[in-house]
């Protein structure tokens, strides 16, 4: 839906401040009809980035292609847009539903799509019961929900989050995390920044990792596990303390008498003959599952 | 065309229920009190306190909602970001800046519109009369807080609130005190600052071409012509300021 181009942005804080690279020759692609999270620690430049997307903040270096399916010119682009800023904010002294209305008229949906679609998500993102209230009454998670509401009413293409699970409720990141996979289902296109890996892996089939104002990678999450996965093994076995091994391996006490290694797949054969040799009991040999979490720890290092 | 009307809808809707204009209605109220009692203690001439008080009071209120209220109306969008939400819709951000000035100018012209109400209303029970120049004048009030608002939105797009504020408060006064009408003795003899004074409003904003309050309550006349080549330059130099405003505002990264 969007491409980024070798996008570099240097900030200049102020005419004395020295310049500061957020984001370094960055190029990724959001492919259409799939989560696509976007993960990397804070100040990583992900806000940074998705700044750019919306042409809030102009990139110093490189272009920001919108694929023909978005549309033509920029009104018809943003038409297909639904964005979420991160920490959201609104006007305190409207209500839920008039903020709703409010965002819902300018993308030209008529006032009766607007109220079916409001009394439909409403339902769904469990804010019904406030939204004739103030939002300067909202709680954090209230406004996280009503402006991810916002997003979806003029059922857009490609929906553009920032952060929208920090600082909720378990339950509020359920919720959320059901939705953004209902949108999914829809056929549309979502793209979520997060700096907790879990929840990436959780609802997204892409990842784009960014790291200090560069890509790291950008990936399917089947192809990331694919990649990752075959050099690995844990092996059980029976002990109450470490051995002494002399193939290389990683030793973990687990509880009861039960010892893991970790060992790369061109030792596992090694390994096995010395804990034979040793007479030390096997109680299982597996291929380990790794988590997009160890992935990203290990990139980290 | 339909998201300027949005924008200004909402942005007057935000402002009305943040319940501004109940204390216009207070301040109204406190106006009348305070030509009653004057009146009680002055002989003669009740009618021209209310009139000269009303018309200061409607001044200071409208330029105060300006610079003070006015001072956060783009400021406030963009430290809380709520511009974001605004501006990621099919709206451009020529449209979102006109549409937020025509919902403030709104909430401007209803203050101004009740507090003048409630001076003329009582002007007339003390047996005044409702002359046009009394109009010109409510209308330059007008004007003028249109101009002070556009000047200190223009200041916070570039510093902060605090430096707006004050930019914006010393450009007024400036603007006032250098009337050639009231400092040319001043200037007399000193051809330097004649011209100075003649170049100023070219550059800085006038205020004083917007002071009529003397012929008002005094001579209660005024040509014609002054009154419009006043209402010419208070239009083109606002028209001026809103196009930095604008051209400004697109280049901005609003980060
Ligand atoms: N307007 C700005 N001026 C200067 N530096 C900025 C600005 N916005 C962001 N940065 C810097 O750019 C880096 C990336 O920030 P951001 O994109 O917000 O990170 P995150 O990945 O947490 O969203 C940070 O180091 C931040 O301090
Ligand atoms: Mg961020």
């Amino acid at each position: 839906m969007i491409s980024f181009e070798n996008v570099s942005k240097i900030f200049k804080p102020d005419a004395f401040g020295p310049p500061f690279e957020a984001l370094t020759q960055t190029s990724f692609e959001i492919k259409p009809q799939k989560v696509t999270g976007f993960l990397g620690a804070n100040g990583a430049g992900k806000s940074t980035s998705m700044k750019i997307m919306m042409d809030f903040i102009r990139p110093t270096k490189g272009k920001v292609i919108y694929h023909q399916q978005l549309g033509k010119n920029k009104n018809e682009i943003f038409e297909n847009i639904g964005f979420l800023p991160e920490r959201p904010f609104f006007y305190p002294n409207l209500t839920g539903e008039d903020f709703l209305f409010f965002m819902g008229s300018l993308v030209k949906v008529s006032k009766p799509d607007i109220k079916k679609s409001i009394e439909y998500w409403a339902q769904i993102f469990k804010i019904d019961y406030a939204l004739k209230r103030k939002i300067a009454t909202y709680s954090k998670g209230m406004l996280q929900r009503l402006g991810f509401m916002a997003t979806l009413l003029h059922k857009p293409e490609l929906i553009i989050l920032d952060e929208p699970l920090s600082g909720l409720d378990p339950l509020g990141r359920k919720d959320l995390k059901e939705i953004i996979n209902q949108v999914s289902n829809e056929g549309k296109t979502v793209f979520f920044s997060s700096h907790i890996v879990s929840d990436i892996e959780e609802v997204s089939q892409e990842v784009i990792f960014i790291k200090q104002g560069r890509v790291i990678f950008n990936d399917s999450l089947n192809e990331l596990y694919e990649k990752n996965k075959l050099k690995t093994y844990e092996i059980h076995v029976g002990s109450e303390s470490k051995i002494e091994l002399s193939t290389p391996c990683q030793q973990e006490v687990f509880s009861h008498g039960h010892l893991k290694l970790f060992v790369e797949k061109e030792f596992k054969n090694k390994l096995i003959e010395e804990l034979i040799q040793k007479n030390i009991e096997i109680s299982s040999l597996s291929l380990k599952k790794v988590t997009l979490e160890e992935i990203f720890y290990r990139t980290e290092k | 065309m339909n998201s300027i009307k949005v924008v200004a809808w909402y942005t007057f809707k935000e402002l009305f229920k943040s319940r501004i204009l109940i204390n216009t209605f207070f301040l109204g109220c406190a106006l009348i009190t305070i030509c009653y009692i004057a009146s009680e203690f002055t002989y003669g001439t009740p009618g021209r306190i209310a009139i000269d008080f009303g018309l200061g009071t409607l001044t200071l209120s409208s330029v105060g909602i300006s610079l003070f209220l006015g001072v956060s109306l783009i400021s406030k969008e963009l430290e809380t970001k709520t511009v974001y939400m605004v501006i990621s819709r099919p709206v451009t951000r020529t449209q979102f800046l006109i549409g937020k000035i025509i919902g403030f100018l709104t909430i401007l012209f209803l203050n101004l519109f009740i507090l003048s109400t409630m001076a003329l209303l009582t002007f007339k029970s003390y047996g005044g009369v409702i002359s046009p120049l009394i109009i010109w004048n409510i209308f330059y009030t007008f004007l003028e807080s249109c101009l002070v608002l556009l000047i200190v939105v223009l200041f916070t797009l570039n510093t902060n609130n605090t430096v707006s504020v004050i930019s914006a408060l010393v450009l007024y006064i400036v603007g006032h005190s250098i009337d050639p009408r009231t400092i040319m003795y001043f200037v007399e003899g000193r051809p330097g600052f004649e011209a100075l004074i003649k170049f100023y409003h070219f550059v800085l904003p006038g205020f004083y071409k917007f002071n009529i309050k003397d012929f008002v309550i005094y001579k209660q006349e005024l040509e014609i012509d002054y009154l419009i080549s006043s209402l010419s330059y208070g239009l083109i130099y606002s028209l001026f300021v809103l196009f930095l405003i604008i051209f400004v505002f697109n280049k901005k990264d609003i980060a």
